[in-house]
Formats: C-alpha cells, structure tokens, sequence
C-alpha cells in the first residue's frame, strides 16, 4: 500500500458511497428547513438567525457522516491492515479526512446560495458565511473523526457520537455566528476567521494522532 | 531527580496500600472543614450588602464550581499520563473521578439556578460561567456514557484518556468562546464570582469550604479507585491475600 | 524481498481479555522456514499474529527483525510483512482489481492479470468483493501472495474456506515463498506436515 493508491481507494470507495453522501445532503437541508417552519418563517427572525441554524444544521450533517468514517473498514479488516501497513496512521487518517471534506461538504457550500436565499440572508452576511464554512469545517471534521475512531466497534455509535463530540463544536459554532452578525452589522470580521482557522489548524495537529490511538485500541475490541 | 514516586504511582499494588492509610484521614478532614465553612458561612457571616441573604449560596457554588474545573484538568492530566506513559493508575482514576466530577458539576448548576431566581429574576441566565459549567457537565456525561458502553477493558482506557486529553485541550477555547458570546451580547451585570474586597469573616469561611471540599472529594475518589483497583487486579495474588484477610 | 531475514520472539506475555497467553514464549524463525502456530480454539494464536505484525501490544517481551529491535516500533517489520487475518481485510465496495491496485499499486497488468487466472478469478475481475463467495474473498485477499514482495507472511487460518484445489495452489506458493528465502509464520488446523518445517505449540 502506498499513500496514493489509498487516497485513490478512498475516493473509490466514496464515489460507490454517493447516496450516502447524498443522504448527508438531504439531512442538511432537512434540518434547515425545519427552522422557519417549526419556529418563526418571518423575515425579522430568519436574517438575523440564517447563520447559527445553518450551521447548526451542517454540524449535525458532518457528524452524522464521520459516524461510519470506519464502520465499513473495520468490518471487513481493511482497517487493520492500514494499522500494520508501515505507512504512518495520523497520516493516512489527514488523506481520509481530506477525502471526506471534499466530498462531504462540497455539496453543502453548492446548496448555500440557495438556502441563503430561502433564509433571508443579506449578501453582507453570505460571504461571511461561505468564510467560516470554509475555514471552520475542517476542524468539525478533524474533531468529529476522534469520535468515530472510538465508536468504530459500538453498534448504535451515532448517538454516542453526537453525545461526545457536540459540546467540542461549540466555539467554531460561536465565532462563526459571531463572525456572521459582524459582517451583517457592517463590522470587520478577519479576527473570527483567523480564530476558526487557529481552531483548524490546532484540530489538525493534534486529532490525527489521537484518531490513530483509538483506531489502534478499537481494532482489537 | 527522582522519578521512583511516579512509577510507584504507577503501580496498583504500591497505591491501594497507600490510599488506604490515606483515604479515611483525608475524607474526614474535609468533611469537618466543610462544615465548619459551611455553618459558619450559612449562619453566621454577614449578608451582603447588595443582595442580601441570597449571596450565601456561594458557599456551596464556589467550591463545587472550582471543584467540577478541578476534576476535569486532573482527569485530563491523567489522560496524558496515560497516553505517554501507560501508566496503569490513570485510567482507574479517571474511572473514579469522572461520575464525581459529573455531580459537581450538576449542583453548581443547581446551586447557580438557585442562586438566579432572586438575583435575575430567572432560573436561567445564559451567562458565561453557568454556560461553561453546564458544557463542562456535558463533558463528562459523555466519558461516563462512552465507558458504559465500552465493554472492552482497554478500548474503554484509551477512550476515556483520549477524550480526557481532548477536552483539557478544549475547555479553555470553549471559555474564551462564552465569555466572547456574552460580552457581545452585553449579558447580566451581576456575577456570582469576582467580588471586589469581600471582608474577611466572608471569604474565611468560603476558604474553608472549598479546602474541605477539596479533601471530601480526595477521599471519596480513593475509595473509589480502592474498589476499582480489586475489581480490575483481582486475578493477581495480593489481592487474594488482602480479601482474604481483611474482607471487602 | 530481503536476501536473508530473521524473527526472534523472546518471553512473550500477552493479556486479553483478562487471560494470559502466550506467557513466556520463546521461539526464532529464518529465512526459508514455514512455522505453524498450534493450539487450541482461544490459545491465541491470531493474537501472537497481531503481536508480531504490531495491530496488538504485549504485556512483556521482545520482539527482533534482521537483527533491530521492533518491540517499540514495528514500522521496519511491516514494510516487510504481509499480514492476512480473519478478516481479510478486502474492501467490499472495490473490485476485485481494485482491491489488488489498492494493495499493490505497482503491479503492472500482465503480472495481475496471471495471478488472478491462476486464482480463477480472472471472471471477477470487476465484480465488487461484497458479490462474491466467502472463499472467493479469500482468495482475493491471497492474490497478495502472487503480487507483492514481501519477506514475512503471517497468515490467520489462510485454508478456511477454501476448496481443494486452492488449498494446493496455496500450499504451493508457500512452498515456493520459503524455497526463495522467504518466512511464512501461519495457524492451521491442516495437516501441513509436507509443508511446515516447524510447529509451536501454544499452551492454554
Ligand atoms: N476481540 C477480542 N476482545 C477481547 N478478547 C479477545 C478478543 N478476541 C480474542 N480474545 C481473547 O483472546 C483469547 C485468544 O484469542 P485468539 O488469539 O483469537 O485465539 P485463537 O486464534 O488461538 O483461537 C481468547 O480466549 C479470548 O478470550
Ligand atoms: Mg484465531
């Protein structure tokens, strides 16, 4: 095995995946939905909230895919052989990860425009918004996997999942909406994007590792 | 230096004779600091001058919030601990202190709740110290239910020490988080915490308490860990022999 | 594949599961030697397999490869190490080709395209693992013995469920392996006695 024909593995096996990914995308516009119809449809409420429920519901999302990140892998053994392949782990779990967020939240950022739209939010707001996508998911996704790393051998994992990584998605979360409501006021926003990509950048260094500890202990559980 | 105390800290042996002899004598210390902090802060220190009697409750919400922060820096470092080292100990500690920090947690939000009927006029503010505590309750709600459902000895170590290391790493961003959220949202001006130049016979008897709380929680984690430790040794011969002699 | 290689286990002790196995284990293996690991069902024999291959950690022991410490580190014994376990560790959404190329990368077409024809699998060729017979899977996952240039083979139970004439073809690449200088360590329950030049006995 060498890096690249996992990477290119991955892709595959994510491409014969696409209806889950697809799945991921429905939940997401799901749940946003489920906002100015369960609470308040009107414009006065829906500006000012189109940030948070967004990325409320993108959370959600993300998680809910990172949830089988290696369910299929340790079923079948593959994951114990990227274990013993002499190939160094955190790296591979960086390929795997950057696969997901391709193929994850590509979509997501495509469907934007249109859910800003149906949310009221402002084109001040829009581009903030794209921002913090950009530069904040990553670390949902290098945080989210840790979880999925230790419930791999957990039946009924996502729950315990959502319980476990959540409460770590509150600061993207904050300074995201933060950084949203600054643009809509008309305010500079640069210091919340460098907070998410600190975020990122901190997730990236140390989640890889911590991810290869718990799929070392879970492939033998 | 000499590491000899750390790697018999290591040892499960070495460290149930040793938190025997220790476990009673601190557990009673605190209880009676505690007391002692409470009576005297509950019943006799002054009323504060602004919100009266209210005030009181921070005799119990100011230890158990210090003491809900203080079980997850340990537990985290506990975590490292174990992911550096493999120290045998880490795990059964974080094991016994997780559910005890849990509870600290829960009243400090209970107590706070009390606490903002009078002064906020609501059981619930969404200020930044009683948000963190209920996140930090959160935390460890977690561990506990990831360890429940682990039923693989070692996966359930490493589970609870990587998601231990994680959160240590976390807590401080997630702070500085909701206090940024509040301070932009201009939130309640009152505090529980953060009292300018509180007298004497106000903050002794806070002292008192949040040293025997303290001590409380030491004792009652060793007996926790005590019971862990036979559970998990129980193959080996010396906890035969102490069955043996002196009973559960 | 190295020229001459070697595998020394020393006092082993593994602990699961709140058993100890394996305690005390001792025992080398060179270059050309087929070693079968014996023993009864839960004695730990995939478990010694995980130990040297590095997916398990033991309680004690040491572990040499060519002469290096790898009870640390096992990467060097890795590079060289084909591991195949229960699960064989073929992915179900792959093709049979894929799974090869996902493996062995630098395998060209004409060598990949022999190997699965010897295997009889060369109809499957771009059928999905998860569409084929259990002991087509494994069979799959033994293609890594024709294509790639490992020096150790570790093999869980490489016969179950195979039918007769994999079982031959498979005991011949493994003769053919050890005769090239190779070591193959495996756990059978097959009468190998043509085939391995040594067993260890795993006591429970
Ligand atoms: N996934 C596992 N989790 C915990 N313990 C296990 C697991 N697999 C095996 N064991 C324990 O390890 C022992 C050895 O198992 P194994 O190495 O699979 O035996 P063998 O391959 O010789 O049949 C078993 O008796 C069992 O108690
Ligand atoms: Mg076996």
């Amino acid at each position: 095995m060498t890096y690249s024909s996992f990477l290119k593995a991955e892709f595959l096996v994510l491409w014969r995946r696409k209806q889950d990914v697809f799945n991921a995308l429905l939940f997401f516009i799901i749940v946003v939905v489920l906002f100015p119809i369960g609470v308040n449809s009107s414009p006065e409420f829906l500006a000012p909230a189109a940030a948070g429920i967004i990325w409320c519901a993108t959370v959600l999302a993300v998680l809910m895919a990172l949830e089988s990140t290696f369910k299929e892998d340790h079923r079948d053994g593959s994951l114990e052989q990227l274990v013993v392949s002499g190939l160094s782990l955190p790296l591979l779990i960086v390929l795997k990860i950057i696969a997901q967020w391709l193929v994850v939240m590509l979509p997501l950022l495509i469907t934007m425009p249109l859910l800003a739209e149906m949310l009221y939010l402002p084109s001040s707001g829009f581009w903030a918004l794209i921002g913090t996508l950009l530069v904040g998911s990553p670390s949902l996704f290098f945080i989210g996997v840790i979880g999925g790393a230790l419930t791999v051998s957990i039946k009924q994992g996502a729950m315990l999942v959502m319980l476990l990584i959540l409460p770590f998605y509150l600061p993207v979360i904050i300074f995201s909406t933060l950084a949203v409501k600054a643009a809509q006021a008309g305010l500079p926003y640069s210091g919340f994007l460098a907070m998410l990509l600190a975020m990122s950048l901190l997730s990236l260094v140390i989640s890889p590792f911590m991810t290869a500890i718990a799929v070392k202990a879970s492939v033998n559980a | 230096m000499n590491w000899a105390w750390f790697h018999k800290l290591g040892s499960p042996k070495w460290f149930y004779s040793w938190s025997k002899a220790w476990a009673l004598p601190v557990f009673c210390f605190g209880c009676l600091c505690l007391v002692i902090g409470l009576v005297w802060g509950l019943a006799f220190a002054p009323a504060d001058y602004q919100q009266g009697n209210s005030f009181r409750i921070i005799y119990i919400h100011v230890p158990v919030a210090m003491l809900a922060q203080s079980c997850y820096l340990a537990m985290g470092i506990a975590g490292v601990v174990f992911l550096v080292w493999q120290m045998k100990m880490s795990p059964i500690f974080i094991k016994a202190m997780a559910p005890v920090g849990a509870i600290m947690a829960l009243i400090a939000l209970v107590s706070g709740a009390i606490w903002g009927k009078p002064t906020w006029g609501t059981w619930w503010v969404w200020d930044a110290r009683l948000t963190s505590v209920l996140v930090l309750f959160l935390l460890y709600m977690g561990i506990i239910a990831l360890q429940n459902t682990i039923d693989d000895v070692l996966l359930a170590n490493k589970a609870a020490a990587v998601l231990s290391v994680v959160g240590l790493i976390n807590l401080p961003i997630i702070k500085y988080s909701v206090v940024l959220l509040e301070t932009l949202h201009q939130g309640p001006t009152f505090t529980l915490t953060k009292k300018p130049e509180m007298p004497a016979e106000m903050w002794l008897p806070l002292l008192f308490s949040v040293i025997g709380l303290y001590c409380f929680v030491a004792g009652l984690v060793l007996w926790r860990m005590q019971s862990e430790i036979l559970l998990r040794e129980h193959r080996s011969s010396w906890v035969k022999q102490e069955v043996t002699e002196n009973g559960l | 594949m190295q020229s001459f290689a070697s595998l020394t286990i020393s006092d082993l002790w593994i602990e699961r599961a709140e058993r100890d196995l394996c305690k005390g284990l001792s025992f080398s293996v060179q270059s050309g030697d087929v070693v079968r690991i014996l023993g009864e069902n839960g004695a730990g024999k995939s478990s010694l397999l995980k130990v040297i291959v590095g997916a398990l950690s033991p309680e004690e022991g040491r572990i040499a490869y060519s002469g290096e410490d790898v009870t640390l580190d096992r990467s060097i014994l890795q590079q060289d190490a084909l591991y195949i376990g229960h699960s064989v560790g073929v992915k179900q959404r792959l093709s049979v080709a894929e799974n090869i190329r996902w493996y062995c990368p630098d395998v060209c077409t004409n060598v990949l395209h022999e190997a699965l024809k010897s295997l009889e699998l060369i109809d499957y060729m771009d059928t999905p693992v998860k569409k084929l017979s259990a002991g087509q899977t494994r069979r799959v996952a033994l293609a890594r013995l024709w294509l790639s240039q490992k020096t150790l083979w570790l093999l869980d139970e490489p016969f179950a469920s195979l039918d007769v004439k994999g079982v031959e073809l498979l005991e011949e690449r493994i003769q053919q392996h050890a005769l090239a200088g190779g070591m193959v360590i495996l756990t059978s329950h097959q009468n190998l006695l043509s085939l391995a030049s040594r067993d260890v006995m795993l006591l429970p």
